[in-house]
């Protein structure tokens, strides 16, 4: 199973930290020194907040991706184990956006490309996993309430272990209780 | 009360011996289709992905499989609506229409599902991408198939049985009436 950042909304108090590290990691420190009008902001996970609820959320990095099925330019591929859009072939014709059921996938506009017409190139933006940094996904690093996890696979299998042996326990205690009521 | 509850398939403890014989013949029967798969290992080209996960503890053993919840955290879980209730209110995955994105898997409570590759005509089904196509495996009670339930059938110490709660629960409920009834001058 692939891994994917899961969001803890009880512990997340919507800073915005995740989103900065994000950028951080796939642009570089850049952000802290130039004007903020003049910038284009494009983390790969984004902050939901609603009356009661601040969470980032992101990729699930599906095992049967249904963007990467519905790309017609095939530019979205399985990087180490991660869903990863290449923004360079990417035609911004949406179809990954309306496939995805998680609307975890933006269209941003690219700082320093240009069209045919003269106007900015758009493309999809998603979280990659911080696949090729060697850190892992910077925004799980910068939480500073430790709201955001990497899910890996073997969490998760320790997680569905864990819940069959409970789901066992439980089911022995009803049998046991049964048998000595006989 | 809900007009009719789901059926599902509960092990015993006390009988299992962890043979994982309900194991191979959930994935044989569901396989027998879709990838040729027949009685003998020989005719076994895929990867044995059974819809029971049989589990270990140190003094007992049994294979945990869906409950077919009424409110079920999977079905509510998944924003592809891949799972969804059939006409017998058994809790089903719609294998063509999932994703793979473990929703399900982390909203299960007894760990019931794992996600598993899928195979067809003996050979794993691949992607677009040449992956292969994965999806939430989990029991469905053996819908679609004659005699019911596989595992049940199978099993050689008669560790598991179908539960039929809406059977189970008037059958009990009669038994404390009738209880009420013979103790009432005493």
């Amino acid at each position: 199973m692939r891994q994917f950042v899961k969001g803890n909304p009880d512990l997340c108090i919507g800073c915005r930290t995740c989103m900065i590290g994000c950028v951080v990691e796939h642009e570089g420190r850049r952000i802290f020194e130039i004007d903020p009008d003049g910038y284009d902001f494009n983390p790969k996970l984004h902050m939901v907040k609603t009356a009661k609820i601040s969470v980032p959320v992101q990729c699930k990095h599906c095992e049967n991706p249904a963007c990467l099925a519905a790309c017609p330019v095939k530019c979205i591929k399985v990087i180490n184990d991660a869903v990863v859009i290449d923004q360079k072939t990417c035609i911004g014709c949406k179809s990954c956006m309306q496939a995805c059921p998680f609307g975890v996938i933006d269209m941003i506009s690219q700082v320093g490309t240009s069209q045919a017409d003269g106007s900015r190139r758009v493309v999809a933006n998603k979280c990659d996993l911080c696949v090729g940094t060697g850190n892992g996904p910077a925004c799980v690093r910068v939480c500073p309430t430790e709201a955001l996890t990497l899910v890996s696979e073997d969490v998760m299998k320790e997680s569905i272990q864990r819940r069959r042996t409970e789901t066992a326990k439980a089911a022995k205690d009803i049998a046991d209780a049964l048998a000595a009521e006989v | 009360m809900a007009d009719k509850m789901s059926c599902y398939v509960l092990a015993d403890p006390n009988k299992c011996t962890g043979c994982k014989a309900c194991e191979l013949a959930c994935f044989a029967e569901h396989n027998k289709k879709t990838n040729d798969v027949g009685y003998t290992v020989g005719t076994v080209t895929v990867q044995v992905t059974p819809k029971l996960y049989l589990t270990r503890t140190e003094t007992y053993c049994m294979p945990i499989q869906c409950k077919h919840c009424e409110d079920a955290p999977c079905l509510n879980a998944c924003k592809k609506h891949a799972i969804y209730r059939d006409e017998n209110g058994q809790v089903i995955v719609d294998e063509e229409k999932c994703i793979g994105c473990k929703d399900c898997v982390m909203a299960c409570p007894f760990g019931a599902i794992s996600i598993l590759p899928l195979s067809r005509k003996g050979a794993p089904l691949l992607q677009k991408d040449r992956e292969v196509v994965k999806a939430a495996s989990k029991c469905d009670l053996c819908k679609g198939i004659e005699g019911g339930p596989t595992c049940v059938r199978v099993c050689p110490n008669e560790a598991l049985r179908l539960v039929d709660m809406n059977e189970e629960q008037l059958n009990k409920s009669i038994k404390t009436a009738q209880s009420l009834y013979d103790s009432r001058l005493s």
